[in-house]
């Protein structure tokens, strides 16, 4: 039999805080590196929990998933983009080869899990549960339990994180944290598993939160404020929770700790759209007297080429005559003006007219395939240290508060990665630190499969690591 | 939620597809977490029926000990898979009324989509007279006149008729169902709309 297998998985943590001066007040994750093989892991583009997860635990890009973020377009008609799911997914994933194969999988909110799947093992699923109301477990019996074992109400995520009330938030994110790892201990504790994989969602939520406190290169940074050593704290907190999961496994349990992308400080805001209006792309009925998002039925489609969505970084779509409804694009046409778009893109300038170094990407030259609607571009303001604000009404281009709260943060490129192999076959299969070659995200599934001695699916991306 | 154990009895010509469906669902059902176990009858005839040939009784020996397996399986909460051409309905009905649970798939196609479809070349070799004792050709086949799931393998895809059995298999409560292969709901999508809000994602 193999061993046991843990992944603790950490949204969100980052690599040049993970593996810097913190780790020396971190002792139970440089237990897990110290002979570990450890580094900075190669996200997805983009790289944003939806569907980064999902990636990892398919070894399949955005394109062969045909999920671009956790809102999707249905259709090419101009309708809001729908939320994806669990039903979305249509890869297998490493739990469904684990179940073909008789091993037994404990999942605790891994992203893209609601509505739960039925599975060899437990599962309670992840942040995009609608309430507390809804079936988020599997067996449904679950949900009762992990109530109690909690010690007081399981959280699914913060209430809001784009928030001024910063006490209020973290006190809401150590609760959350804490509660989600005394569920795992519990059924790691008390159910029979051969692979278990926790997803905590506090590192996201207070990089995003408090990063302006802690990070001097913050434009908004202020020496000696009162959070400045939160997200700090956090992470030793963090290394704590890890210490006592460690000691609630067997000593042959071999030990993932891994993050699905990382951060960095935020700038500013791009909002796309009023620079797709200041372009002469696009064009509204009635240009609004506020902020306001981007509805449909405020855009003249007839006289518009393209519009975009905000995020951590800016979906771009087109209207391609014959395609969306009101399109007015030439299909003939839709290459040369990509072109000319992307030129135009990576032209943008700070406030201060410095360009920002926007890099754009074409789904179909990133992506193995691309099912379902990708957008017609992907960027990266600024190559993410701006995000994308979709909202209008703003009669400028830059904005240096988000459009949907506070947040100082935005994702980074590459996430973290440390695999401790313990028990058997460990010492001869024990990899060394990784040189200049990075760990992949794609690489993650194959690996896990391989460690279980399950043949690895010839349409998995990744490699055995 | 705990389940029942059942049978699902596949029966068919040789090269129907049987063996290939059998696995398929079985996969399915691993992936949802139940105890299978799949009783092959290429596999069944090299351990728990080794000796037995082909005449009728020995066919019926076969039968008779693949349902004594799957029964005992199934009162047990496993699901039994049998993949076995299973030739005669006496037999599969005394398998019928001795196991509780029992569905039957009969995996149906013409005999010239079989000689085609037929890798070994077995049915040529029986047509040419060089095979005995070949279900379909020089033996009988009775197929079921009522089986619970009928598969039409030269209609259908492979995936098509598994998702067929599976659903059925939802349908009769003999198996966890999936959720529905959409988004969600419409009084879910207002909620997580909500959470979406409160969290700043729209």
């Amino acid at each position: 039999m193999p061993n046991k297998l843990a992944v603790i998985g950490l949204d969100c943590l980052t690599p040049q805080l993970f593996y810097g001066d913190w780790l020396a007040d971190m002792p139970n994750f440089k237990r897990l590196l110290d002979g570990s093989l450890s580094g900075n892991m190669v996200s997805i583009v983009p790289p944003i929990t939806i569907p980064a997860w999902t990636c990892m635990m398919t070894s399949y890009d955005p394109g062969m998933l045909g999920i671009y973020g956790f809102r999707n377009r249905k259709s090419y008609a101009y309708e809001e983009l729908y939320v994806v799911n669990s039903s979305t997914v249509k890869a297998k994933t490493v739990w469904n080869y684990l179940s073909r194969n008789r091993l037994r999988s404990i999942l605790l909110g891994v992203p893209q899990t609601y509505p739960p799947r039925p599975l060899n093992g437990l599962l309670v699923a992840d942040f995009l549960t609608p309430d507390k109301d809804s079936d988020f477990t599997y067996p449904p019996e679950l949900r009762s339990e992990i109530d109690r074992v909690a010690d007081g109400e399981y959280i699914i995520d913060v209430k809001d994180f784009r928030t001024d009330k910063k006490r209020e938030l973290l006190k809401q994110i150590y609760t959350m944290t804490e509660r989600r790892f005394k569920v795992f201990r519990h059924l790691l504790s008390h159910e029979e598993w051969d692979f278990a994989m926790m997803v905590e969602m506090g590192p996201d939520r207070i990089h995003h939160g408090f990063w302006r406190f802690c990070d001097p290169g913050h434009r908004l940074y202020e020496k000696g404020n009162e959070y400045e050593n939160v997200i700090r704290d956090y992470y030793v907190y963090l290394d704590q929770e890890v210490g006592r999961v460690l000691a609630a496994i067997p000593q042959d349990t071999s030990v993932i700790v891994v993050s699905d992308h990382g951060a960095k400080g935020m700038h500013g805001g791009i909002c796309i759209n009023e620079f797709f209006i200041q372009e002469g792309l696009l064009t509204l009925k009635d240009y609004p007297k506020e902020p306001t998002s981007l509805k449909a039925g405020i855009v003249d489609w007839k006289k518009t080429k393209a519009w975009g969505e905000g995020g951590y970084y800016a979906r771009v779509f087109l209207n391609v005559e014959g395609r969306e409804p009101e399109g007015v694009i030439p299909r003939s046409e839709l290459q040369a003006f990509r072109m000319s778009l992307k030129k135009k893109l990576e032209g943008l300038t700070d406030e201060k007219g410095e360009n920002i170094g926007t890099r754009v990407f074409f789904p179909e030259e990133i992506y193995r395939t691309c099912n379902n609607i990708p957008p017609d571009l992907i960027v990266y303001l600024g190559d993410l240290n701006w995000r994308s604000a979709g909202s209008v009404g703003h009669n400028r281009i830059h904005v240096f508060e988000n459009d949907t709260g506070p947040d100082d943060a935005n994702h980074a490129e590459e996430g973290v990665f440390a695999w401790y192999k313990r028990g058997r076959g460990s010492a001869s299969s024990r990899p060394s630190r990784p040189g200049s070659g990075k760990i992949s995200i794609f690489d993650i599934a194959p690996s896990i499969l391989d460690f279980f001695s399950i043949d690895v699916p010839d349409d998995m991306i990744g490699k055995v690591l | 939620m705990p389940m029942k154990g059942f049978t699902l009895w596949f029966t068919g010509l040789p090269s129907s597809g049987k063996s290939t469906l059998a696995q398929r669902v079985q996969e399915i059902l691993l992936e949802r977490g139940m105890n299978v176990e799949l009783l092959d009858g290429d596999e069944v005839r090299q351990n728990l029926c080794k000796g037995l040939g082909f005449s009728k009784e020995d066919r019926d020996a076969n039968i008779r000990r693949i349902g004594y397996v799957c029964k005992l399986l199934s009162r047990n909460g496993a699901v039994a898979i049998a993949a076995a051409i299973s030739p005669y309905r006496e037999i599969r009905d005394e398998n019928r009324k001795a196991i509780a649970n029992y569905v039957e798939v009969y995996v149906k196609a013409p005999i010239e989509v079989l000689v085609e479809r037929d890798t070994k070349g077995l049915y040529k070799k029986a047509i040419a007279g060089e095979l005995k004792n070949f279900t379909g050709i020089s033996d009988p086949y009775e197929a079921p006149e009522n089986p619970e799931i009928l598969i039409e393998s030269d209609k259908e895809t492979a995936e098509e008729s598994t998702m067929k059995i599976i659903r059925t298999l939802e349908l009769m409560g003999l198996i966890p169902g999936a959720p529905a292969e959409s988004e969600y709901s419409a009084e879910e999508e207002e909620k997580i709309k909500a959470r979406l809000k409160d969290l700043g994602y729209i």
